[in-house]
């Protein structure tokens, strides 16, 4: 008996060993976003195969610092409680240099912290909330980066928009009552001021409501010609419905929530062409997101979310290129590289100097556009209003 | 004008969702003096049956996602069926594990007990269709109907008309055919029931599976306006307790009534100041409780000592 224990003691030590040394040797990287439960859930789920479309394509270029990359992948179905937990278990159990992740800003909020404490950088390829990248900004080391679409910086392309396209500067705007659609109505109220206009409704609903007609029977006795929505997919799609119920179609402007598939689902194929979103990237953009796109619906047939899988590879490429120019894993090192890295070739852009001390967001107004739901899918969008956008207009 | 008759649609589409599921706290309160605290979760079941049903007419998996060409009149009629039976079967094993055993004992474990049971059902149901939630399209389309200027969409002239036909049905049930008439004596007295050659427990088992499938019912005919989703069944099943509480809980006119007069009440508040509806929901509630508190149509009850 004893000598079977001693057995099985050498055994699980020596598989240790051996584990421990694979595991030293492989660079690994975490995921952790909804891919099944909220209406983000499809942003998330397009960003895990981007995700792993970026390792695939880091260790047929021979690995990162000669190891090859791993990544692990945790869904937190869209809860906060969940989403610490698979923070936990990634650095502390499953070794993960690096994080990419997540996809509710509220889960990110929650969880902040850990990251930060155990100095493992983060980048953010979807959650939009301001404060993500903010809350560490003025300690000696942020290690909470990003590259996706701030609400703020997406608002400011919807209200330049806005302020150019209404002929009356009449503007509206009507969210949900979560921190997502509050944090947006804030937003909008600022930089609409900073052009000099005062919204002429602002109106809430709650998450679950269906039907908003008598808010926009508000807007519409407002006299308001153009409607900033800010809520996610279906939100977005039900109050599209009671626009259509009570026979006001007014310029719809919404943020990048409404690439999600409930939109034209719940909405249906016309009323979802009727709103303009603020995107990253589509799949039209260039060959390089081209091609991406078609690997990433090989995984996930039926991806409408193309952005976010775009600014998961790049998130990905970023911090190889970081641990490249660190020679390290360390994630102390690896923060600082990010801050300096230049000239990084990725899905969406080349990354001059995407990051700085200071500034944490790799993407910013200046790289969004407008884009649109047409025929299943969402495609760039351009007008008139669109083309004579200048960069004076951006204000935020 | 034109906003009043909307918010007038768009209420009474509403309310005759609260009225079917008040309708069914109606029934197994005069006949047990319980009713299901979980038949949220009933509508959950209902609507979810009802969308997988459609799914396997249409020869989809249960958990793909659903068209609207897979959506035929007929199909539709196949997926309520699907949405009466599965719930009403539930309503069954509902009686016989959380309410038979704890029902007429003092204390209120049943109150538990049917929560319990409700939330193994949404547990079930997440685990099987997930936390997302389902798009359902209406088998009349999506385009919109104008009345007086006003838009309807075409499902909630179902739900109108559905609920109506049901109500209608019900009533004359109770009020003019023999089984009625048990129901009625039963919820009057049991023993006296008994002794008068009625099965009461075949009359109170009914009361569960008609009180179960018409929750089902009204989940099923919700979905295409609200999705279905594994977190609808709490706000809507405790408005519609609201309006059987408001109309007279053993009254089963009066919780129709109160069903249509909770969709109109919240629609009107709505035109107002949306964030005021729950608000004056519950505000009604207590109103009614300090003047009527058996109710609009209510019979208070004397205890003859």
């Amino acid at each position: 008996m004893k000598k079977l224990g001693t057995i099985i003691r050498t055994v699980a030590l020596a598989a240790g060993l051996l584990g421990g040394a694979a595991q030293a040797q492989d660079i690994r990287i975490g995921y952790n976003a909804d891919q099944s439960a909220s209406a983000v859930a499809e942003l998330g789920t397009a960003g895990r195969w981007g995700f792993e479309a970026a390792i695939e394509d880091l260790n047929k270029a021979g690995g990162v610092l000669g190891r090859k990359v791993v990544g692990v992948i945790r869904d937190d179905l869209g809860t906060p409680p969940k989403s610490i937990q698979n923070m936990t278990e990634l650095m502390d159990n499953e070794g993960v240099v690096a994080v990419v992740g997540p996809a509710n800003s509220g889960n990110a909020l929650a969880w902040l912290h850990l990251p930060q404490q155990r100095k493992i950088p983060v980048v953010v390829p979807i959650a939009t909330g301001t404060e993500v990248t903010t809350r560490y900004s003025k300690t000696p080391q942020n290690y909470l980066f990003r590259i996706s679409m701030v609400d703020r910086e997406q608002i400011a392309l919807l209200a330049a928009y806005a302020v150019k396209s209404s002929k009356t500067k009449k503007i509206a705007i009507i969210g949900d009552t979560t921190g997502y659609g509050q944090g947006g109505i804030k937003d909008a109220t600022e930089i609409l001021a900073l052009h000099g206009v005062k919204p002429v409704a602002v109106e809430k609903f709650g998450p679950k409501d269906t039907d908003m007609t008598s808010q926009l029977a508000k807007i519409r006795d407002a006299g308001a010609d153009t409607v900033i929505v800010y809520a996610i997919a279906d939100g977005s799609a039900h109050t599209l419905k009671s626009m259509e119920k009570i026979g006001y179609l007014p310029t719809t402007l919404g943020s990048w929530g409404n690439l999600s598939s409930l939109l034209p689902r719940i909405a249906g194929p016309k009323l979802s062409e009727h709103i303009i979103l603020a995107a990253s990237t589509t799949e039209d953009s260039n060959a390089r997101t081209k091609s991406l796109g078609e690997r990433v619906r090989q995984r996930f047939p039926t991806m409408t979310t193309f952005a976010c899988a775009a600014q998961a590879y790049d998130a990905v490429i970023l911090l190889a290129a970081a641990m490249k120019a660190a020679g390290t894993t360390d994630g102390e090192k690896v923060a600082v590289a990010l801050e300096g890295i230049d000239g990084v070739q990725g899905v969406i852009k080349t990354y001059n100097k995407p990051f700085s001390k200071t500034d944490h967001e790799g993407l910013t107004v200046a790289d969004f556009y407008l884009a649109r739901w047409k025929g299943g899918v969402v495609g760039r969008y351009e007008d008139a209003v669109t083309k004579a956008l200048t960069p004076a207009d951006l204000k935020k | 004008m034109v906003v009043l008759l909307q918010a007038l649609f768009s209420g009474l589409a509403l309310g005759g969702i609260y009225s079917l599921v008040a309708v069914g706290f109606n029934i197994t309160h005069s006949t047990t003096r319980t009713f299901n605290f979980g038949q949220g979760e009933f509508l959950v079941a209902g609507a979810f049956v009802a969308v997988s049903g459609l799914l396997l007419i249409a020869g989809k998996g249960v958990t793909d996602p659903l068209e609207q060409a897979d959506v035929s009149m007929l199909a539709y009629g196949g997926g309520m069926l699907a949405a009466l039976v599965i719930p009403g079967i539930l309503g069954v094993l509902l009686y016989l594990t959380a309410v038979r055993p704890f029902a007429g004992r003092s204390g209120l474990a049943w109150v538990m007990s049917t929560i319990g049971f409700g939330v193994l059902v949404q547990n079930t149901a997440l685990a099987i269709w997930g936390p997302s939630p389902m798009v359902m399209p209406s088998p009349l389309g999506g385009e919109v109907i104008r009345i007086g200027g006003a838009g309807v969409l075409p499902q909630e002239f179902l739900v109108l008309g559905a609920s109506i036909v049901v109500m209608l049905v019900l009533d004359t049930v109770m009020r003019r055919t023999r089984i009625g008439k048990a129901v009625r004596a039963v919820a009057e007295n049991r023993n006296a029931a008994t002794l008068m050659g009625i099965d009461v427990s075949a009359v109170v088992i009914g009361a569960f599976v008609v009180s179960s499938a018409l929750a089902g019912l009204a989940g099923m005919l919700v979905a295409p306006i609200t999705t279905a989703s594994v977190f609808m069944g709490l706000t809507l099943a405790l408005k519609a307790f609201s309006a059987a509480i408001v109309g007279g809980l053993d009254n089963p006119r009066g919780c129709m009534l109160g069903g249509f007069l909770m969709g109109l009440l919240e629609a009107l508040v709505g035109l107002w100041h949306a964030e005021l509806r729950e608000i004056a929901i519950f505000l009604l509630i207590i109103v009614v409780l300090v003047v009527k508190p058996e109710g609009l149509l209510g019979r208070r009850r004397v205890e003859k000592v």
